[in-house]
């Protein structure tokens, strides 16, 4: 069942773009600007992986946590010593863009420093046949890939419902106002950075169990996101989660009846669609401000 | 001495191309992430003119200059309906699109392995073949390219786009068609891009896809920024140090991939430290984003 088969595959790395759209949508939400550096976050946090994984050989559990902690303090790094002096000066949205295109390009070329432009890999396991499912073929490696992506879209879903979310939610609608009634905006922001960066570190772990590490791989990743986000709706965080089901869904059938080299141009034509007919995303809804004019 | 001259051709080249783009990432305020895309089909266009038909240098660089001031309709008159940010990841689509089309459309670009063998261009009778005649050809197209920005930033068109680039809502209250200015100048800066494009392909006799990626978008973008975007001295200066600084790095002896990676870092933190400290570049006045 081949149609079966490209489901699935649209399903697991439609998962994946989940959730770096996510973490990308959750800075884009509190701080209004595309944050370039989130694909260095998630390149540093593949070959840190390799790091403490294949070339210190800890335990995963021990590697996996290391991880986390020290991508999500890059991330909070950049917006301290970054993003928050740019906003103190009132730089515009395009400043931050500009500064975070610098910081990906730094961070990147960091990993290939340090590692090499070369092909890394954290598969350690050896290669075993899949499931049956549906009579396509599914691996171990990608269930645990869906459902922990699942998992933390949830987890995020219900964060979202709690005051910690309605905070968040408050600060995305109206900076100035959440800070007149007293929330700490520099704290909250730094939260968004923390769960970004966060997530990207999760997406890395998960995707270096599926494909080989490249210093140049996240930063496809993130375009992918981004076009995610925005065909699901880069205001709603349930946008950002969907975006990315259907953009891997979208990029596998079109296997079906293309060559696969047009895979990416598949994703852009869909975005390029998205932007012209329905800016708002599929989740989005009229009043909240998606870049269209009100002409 | 050749080395010099190559370095002056290079550096006059995106000196022209880097101009261009500050007419409406500087002028207009619209930050635009597809140039290299419109170098690409410059170069692509003249290549394939020149080798398959061998059609003379003028009409193909024109014919490039045509295919390119298309395209940037199909791309600009949707996008503007959006602002700021969205332009600027439409244009990033466009980008990524046009790049995926050179390297995936094997039967016309001949994909990865690129296009070999471009000829010299012959310019009415004028062979330009040695690299001091390249160097005039190149200066002649900077000089050309920096002429019509500079006329058209102070005249009360240009006057219109710093409108725009300060207020579009506040343009549009004084009756001007900000969608048709932008138009415009969008077309000017993909023509004078597209003729960089041929100009290089010339020089250079050989291309393929990997000239013509984002990065190299991100390196024009870097060399307006750095230099100072909306002035007409800005975009050269951030030519010359783009292409210059790394140069230096060739004779610290060190292997070639370790260098192409120091070669980005050094872009990456020049833009960082620019937009936090001196966001007007380094000679211009107008402080970008702000």
């Amino acid at each position: 069942m081949v149609i079966v088969q490209l489901l699935l595959n649209g399903l697991i790395i439609g998962s994946i773009y989940s959730v770096v759209a996510l973490g990308f949508s959750v800075v884009f939400q509190t701080v209004r600007f595309l944050n370039f550096a989130h694909a260095g976050y998630y390149t540093l946090a593949g070959y840190f992986t390799f790091l403490f994984l294949v070339q210190f050989k800890f335990h995963p559990a021990i590697a996996f946590s290391f991880v986390c902690v020290v991508v999500v303090l890059v991330g909070c790094m950049t917006e301290f010593f970054v993003y928050r002096p740019l906003r103190r000066r009132r730089a515009s949205s395009q400043s931050l863009l500009l500064a975070s295109l610098g910081l990906y390009l730094v961070l990147q070329n960091l990993v290939s420093l340090a590692w090499g432009d070369d092909t890394k890999t954290i598969r350690t396991a050896p290669i075993v046949e899949g499931h049956n499912f549906l009579g396509a073929r599914i691996t171990t490696v990608q269930i645990v890939i869906v459902v922990v992506n699942a998992l933390l879209i949830c987890t995020l879903a219900i964060l979202m419902r709690t005051k910690v979310g309605k905070v968040f939610r408050a600060v995305a609608n109206d900076n100035d106002l959440a800070c007149c009634v007293g929330i700490s905006t520099d704290h909250v922001i730094m939260g968004a950075f923390g769960i970004a960066s966060f997530m990207a570190s999760v997406a890395a772990i998960l995707l270096g169990f599926e494909i080989d590490l490249t210093p140049t791989a996240g930063f496809k990743l993130l375009v992918m996101a981004m076009i995610a986000a925005i065909i699901g709706g880069i205001h709603s965080f349930t946008g950002a989660a969907l975006g990315g089901i259907v953009l891997g869904l979208a990029q596998n059938v079109a296997i079906w009846q293309l060559p696969s080299k047009w895979q990416d141009c598949v994703a852009f034509a869909l975005l390029i669609i998205f932007l012209l007919f329905r800016p708002l995303g599929i989740a989005g809804r009229r009043g909240s401000d998606n870049g269209v004019e009100s002409q | 001495m050749d080395y010099s001259l190559h370095i002056l051709i290079l550096v006059a080249i995106y000196a022209g191309s880097a101009i261009s783009l500050d007419l409406i990432a500087g002028h207009t305020g619209l930050v635009s992430l597809c140039h290299a895309a419109f170098h690409g089909l410059g170069a692509y266009t003249t290549a394939l003119l020149a080798t398959r038909a061998g059609i003379p240098f003028p009409v193909s660089i024109l014919a490039g200059v045509v295919i390119a001031v298309l395209l940037s309709f199909a791309i600009s008159l949707p996008s503007f309906r959006l602002h700021g940010d969205y332009f600027t990841i439409a244009t990033f689509g466009f980008q990524m699109i046009l790049f995926g089309l050179f390297n995936n459309w094997i039967e016309l670009t001949r994909g990865p392995l690129g296009v070999p063998g471009i000829p010299a261009p012959v310019i009415f009778g004028w062979h330009v073949d040695t690299n001091l005649e390249f160097l005039v050809l190149a200066a002649s197209f900077c000089c050309f390219s920096g002429f019509v920005v500079y006329r058209i930033t102070n005249s009360p068109f240009g006057r219109v786009l710093h409108a725009i680039r300060e207020d579009e809502v506040f343009a549009q209250a004084n009756g001007k068609n900000t969608l048709y200015y932008k138009v415009a100048a969008f077309a000017v800066s993909a023509a004078l891009a597209s003729s960089a494009g041929s100009i290089s392909a010339h020089y250079v006799t050989f291309i393929d896809p990997t000239s013509f990626t984002v990065m190299e978008s991100i390196l024009v973008l870097s060399m307006v920024i750095i230099g100072g975007a909306g002035s007409p001295l800005g975009p050269m200066v951030g030519a010359m140090i783009l292409v210059t600084l790394p140069e230096a790095l060739r004779f610290m002896d060190l292997p070639t991939s370790v260098a192409a990676n120091l070669r980005q870092m050094i872009y990456g933190s020049l833009l960082v430290v620019m937009m936090m400290f001196r966001p007007q570049g380094l000679v211009g006045r107008y402080r970008f984003g702000r």
